[in-house]
């Protein structure tokens, strides 16, 4: 349900004569007085038509100061309220609970910022002076076309959609389900646990992946609040905050719970494909199970792959396996949903360090499935008689890449910021190796280390004392990866080492590893769906990276994990408790209040001819085909405001920033200006 | 207060002691934050730029910038979130499209290209803020008091409609 605000008027001027408007401008405690003469101001404004009350004071977000505008509206019957003070974004929100403790509207309210703005980046007094009384004095021939506003009040759906099955949308799952939420948790493929099941330990603690997320996992199935749905797929979203109705394809799995000769089927399988799940490294059978103890613990049918010959059909007697399953659709009713999409670690350019050319180079990601006991070489390396003797690691490979000096990706970018997790990530596999072969040589190329979390620098002060060799490359001229023409290791790594002053190092490598950086999982589909803002690195975007880091700016969507940046399993898990605290947060409310500076069609303006419908972000305009004109849906609209200038009948306003709101301000901040 | 009063009142020929009076749109998610973050980090500025915020950079509607050059103004700033970076997902894709017409346009009405200025601004870039403004109002400075009515007048084009927009 909407409660929509009172007709958005243009002109406003019926309120002028009835405005009383009370004026305050904070000192700051000389933050502002001590540059601007707040006392001069104050006398100045308060001859103003319409102000009844022009006042200064030492703090006016204290308790006192608070005090002393509520007493004044009540006083004086103040119908407009003024504060000068710091920015708005600091302590706009504190007066407008001020002025609603009053009694009065709060959106009757205007901040002006004379601290940020003027005081603290103007030397010169008079002048700061001057400026302030001009911003106030805008903002009281504002006020006086402000119009009551209500918030928006939307009830909620209680029920949550969580878009993917890794870590955090385990975690975010999970946590909505143990504060009593109907939580349905959707993933792309046939089983969960996403890229924390493709590891092997944990840093900081040396835990098994597996089994951390087997805890997970354990705790989301098991609890009767959550549904988990598989193998599905998102086709379409419509709806608002509170009231998401989602349309979800789930693609068949061809086998169920009643097959229990699992292995004999897949056995009896004989295509074979390229095992993502080992990045290559393997193979699997068109019917397969992702990975030891996965969930759910029924194989799955690749379609792309099987041919229905109907080996698998055979070899189990016919039981639990249907070759002939339908794709099925649902619609799921959510009032919140959260984005765990995650991530996809970087695929090296083909010829990058050597990748693609040379067989012994390898992605970091690779050669932690190389050491998982239960990966593709049962824990082995690669080496033509026995393990390798030297291993090189490379830092920074697709991350903190520099524009004119690393090669463009496809879209055109460089991949310029930094992975987070690749230096730790890579420490941890480096000391896992000499853990286990103390003979090996391991040397690590790279630019900076950034072992930044709680736990992390132990990776780097250990591997310095196991001898591990480090090497510092120049991002400008980073490290070439090159075919050794003599001696027993395939390859050489070239650099020149900053730690010594430059000197040329050359050293020769059975192994290189690329300790790839971190890209997020192509959801342009969803971005599109939801409207999510995307950052220029191509990573979600939240609304605010301190005040609000999980929410996006779509009202009921939010963030959990790496969708949002590269982070490790204790961040991403942050991130998801957190996404899944907020989202519970707001359906507990059971009802949401936005801001109510939505856009308003004037009907008797309105042409249809539907050039709002082309510029909104959010598809909130749409056109009423019986009286051909355009409608603003409130809970979709997020009052940007675009549609109001675009309009070329003016018969789109915005409320709180309408046509005659802001050149109100705009003449009276150049009043006395020079016409000619 | 009615607009003739106003003209008649402003109508002061450009004397010794003049000032540039800038007017700058800014979004609030990036540029007016960034503008913040100028005065945070205590950095200086002249004071001849005064701001107004709007939520988001699409909302500028090219009137409103006429309006502040038919009132006085000897500049007009517009400041946007960077793109890829908008709050809402493609305002500034609009302010994009519309600014530089907008300025071809402006020309056309014989206001230099010095006077109105475009630029992307972060909420980080509180440095990039105080140096516009600094050159902005530098540039404003050099072309000297715009009077764009009395400039339109001397076309013999009249500047009743761009004065007001929307009528009285």
């Amino acid at each position: 349900m909407v409660e929509t605000p009172g007709s958005c008027s243009g002109s406003g001027n019926e309120h002028e004569n009835g405005a009383r408007i009370g004026v305050f401008i904070c000192h700051c405690g000389g933050n502002i007085s001590d540059v601007v003469d707040v006392k001069r101001v104050a006398d100045e404004i308060g001859k103003l038509r319409g102000v009844v009350l022009s006042t200064t004071q030492m703090f006016l977000c204290s308790d006192p100061g608070q005090g002393l505008i509520e007493q004044k509206i009540k006083e004086l019957g103040l119908n407009r309220v003024i504060v000068a003070a710091c920015s708005p974004t600091l302590h706009q929100l504190t007066f407008r609970r001020t002025v609603a403790r009053a009694g009065l509207n709060q959106f009757l309210f205007e901040h002006v910022n004379v601290r940020e703005q003027v005081s603290w980046v103007t030397e010169d007094a008079e002048a700061a002076t001057q400026k302030a009384t001009r911003l106030i004095r805008a903002a009281v021939d504002r006020v006086k076309h402000l119009i009551p506003l209500d918030k928006r009040r939307i009830s909620i759906h209680p029920a949550a959609l969580v878009i993917g099955g890794g870590i955090a949308g385990l975690v975010a799952a999970r946590d909505l389900a143990q504060r009593g939420m109907k939580v349905t948790l959707v993933e792309k493929q046939p089983f969960l646990g996403g890229r924390v099941a493709q590891l092997h330990t944990l840093f900081p603690t040396g835990e098994d992946a597996r089994d951390a997320l087997k805890r997970v996992i354990e705790e989301v199935v098991s609890h009767e609040l959550v549904n988990v749905i598989t193998n599905a797929q998102i086709l379409d979203s419509e709806g608002v905050v509170g009231d998401f109705r989602t349309r979800i394809r789930i693609e068949p799995r061809g086998a169920n719970s009643q097959l229990r000769q699992r292995a004999s089927a897949v056995a009896a399988c004989p295509e074979q494909t390229i095992n993502e799940f080992d990045y290559g490294l393997s193979q699997r059978k068109a019917i397969y199970m992702a990975y030891p103890g996965c969930y759910p613990p029924i194989p799955a049918i690749d379609w792309n792959v099987c041919t229905k010959c109907g080996k698998c059909l055979w070899a189990v007697g016919g039981r639990g396996i249907n070759l002939a399953e339908q794709p099925r659709e649902m619609v799921l009713h959510s009032g919140i949903i959260v984005l765990a999409t995650g991530f996809d670690p970087y695929e090296p350019l083909y010829g990058e360090y050597g990748y693609g050319i040379f067989p012994r180079v390898i992605t970091l990601q690779q050669l932690i499935r190389l050491l998982d006991p239960l990966g593709p070489t049962g824990g082995r390396l690669p080496r033509n008689d026995g393990e390798p003797t030297r291993i090189a690691f490379i830092h920074c490979v697709g991350a903190r890449q520099i524009e004119g000096v690393n090669q463009r990706q496809p879209d055109g970018k460089v991949k310029d910021y930094c992975a987070r997790t690749c230096c730790t990530g890579a420490l941890h596999a480096a000391l896992e190796i000499r853990r286990r072969h103390p003979e090996v040589m391991i040397t690590d190329f790279y630019q900076d280390i950034r072992t930044y979390g709680r736990g992390h620098e132990t990776y780097y002060e250990q591997a310095s004392e196991a001898g591990i060799l480090f090497v510092r490359y120049d991002p400008r001229h980073p490290p070439r990866v090159e075919g050794n023409p003599k001696g027993d290791s395939p390859l050489l790594v070239r650099t020149s080492d900053l730690l010594t002053g430059g000197l040329d190092v050359e050293m020769p490598a059975d192994l290189v590893v690329l300790a790839t950086g971190v890209v997020p999982h192509d959801i342009s589909e969803l971005v599109g769906m939801y409207h999510c803002a995307v950052g220029s690195d191509s990573f979600l975007l939240e609304v605010h990276p301190k005040l609000r880091p999980v929410e996006l700016a779509v009202a009921g969507v939010f963030l959990a994990g790496s969708c949002q940046g590269p982070m490790d399993v204790t961040e991403a898990c942050a991130a998801a408790s957190a996404a899944a605290s907020k989202s519970a947060a707001l359906i507990a409310q059971a009802q949401v209040e936005m801001d109510p500076f939505i856009a308003k069609v004037d009907e008797e303006l309105c042409t249809g001819c539907q050039t709002c419908l082309t510029v909104c972000p959010y598809d909130a305009i749409t056109r009423d085909e019986t009286r051909g004109i355009a409608v603003v849906s409130e809970a979709r609209c997020t009052g940007c405001g675009t549609c109001a200038a675009t309009c070329p009948s003016n018969a789109i306003q915005q409320f709180g920033f309408n046509d005659a709101q802001v050149l109100a301000e705009v003449k009276a901040l150049l009043q006395g200006a020079a016409l000619g | 207060m009615a607009e003739a009063h106003i003209v008649q009142q402003g109508a002061t020929p450009a004397a010794a002691g003049w000032e540039p009076r800038i007017i700058a749109f800014l979004c609030y998610w990036c540029s007016y934050t960034g503008a913040d973050a100028a005065g945070t980090a205590r950095l200086k500025y002249p004071p001849n730029v005064d701001i107004i915020r709007v939520m988001c950079s699409g909302r500028i509607d090219p009137e409103l910038i006429t309006t502040a050059f038919a009132h006085g103004a000897d500049g007009v700033m517009v400041c946007g979130c960077h793109i890829g970076d908008c709050h809402y997902i493609s305002g500034n894709h609009k302010t994009m499209a519309r600014m530089p017409l907008l300025k071809r346009t402006l020309v056309d009405l014989g206001i230099e290209p010095d006077r109105f200025v475009h630029e992307w601004v972060s909420a980080a870039e509180g440095e990039k803020f105080a140096r516009l403004v600094r050159e902005v109002t530098e540039r404003v400075r050099r072309l000297g008091p715009l009077g764009w009515p009395q400039r339109m007048r001397e076309r013999g084009v009249g500047c009743g409609m761009s004065l007001e927009p929307w009528g009285a």
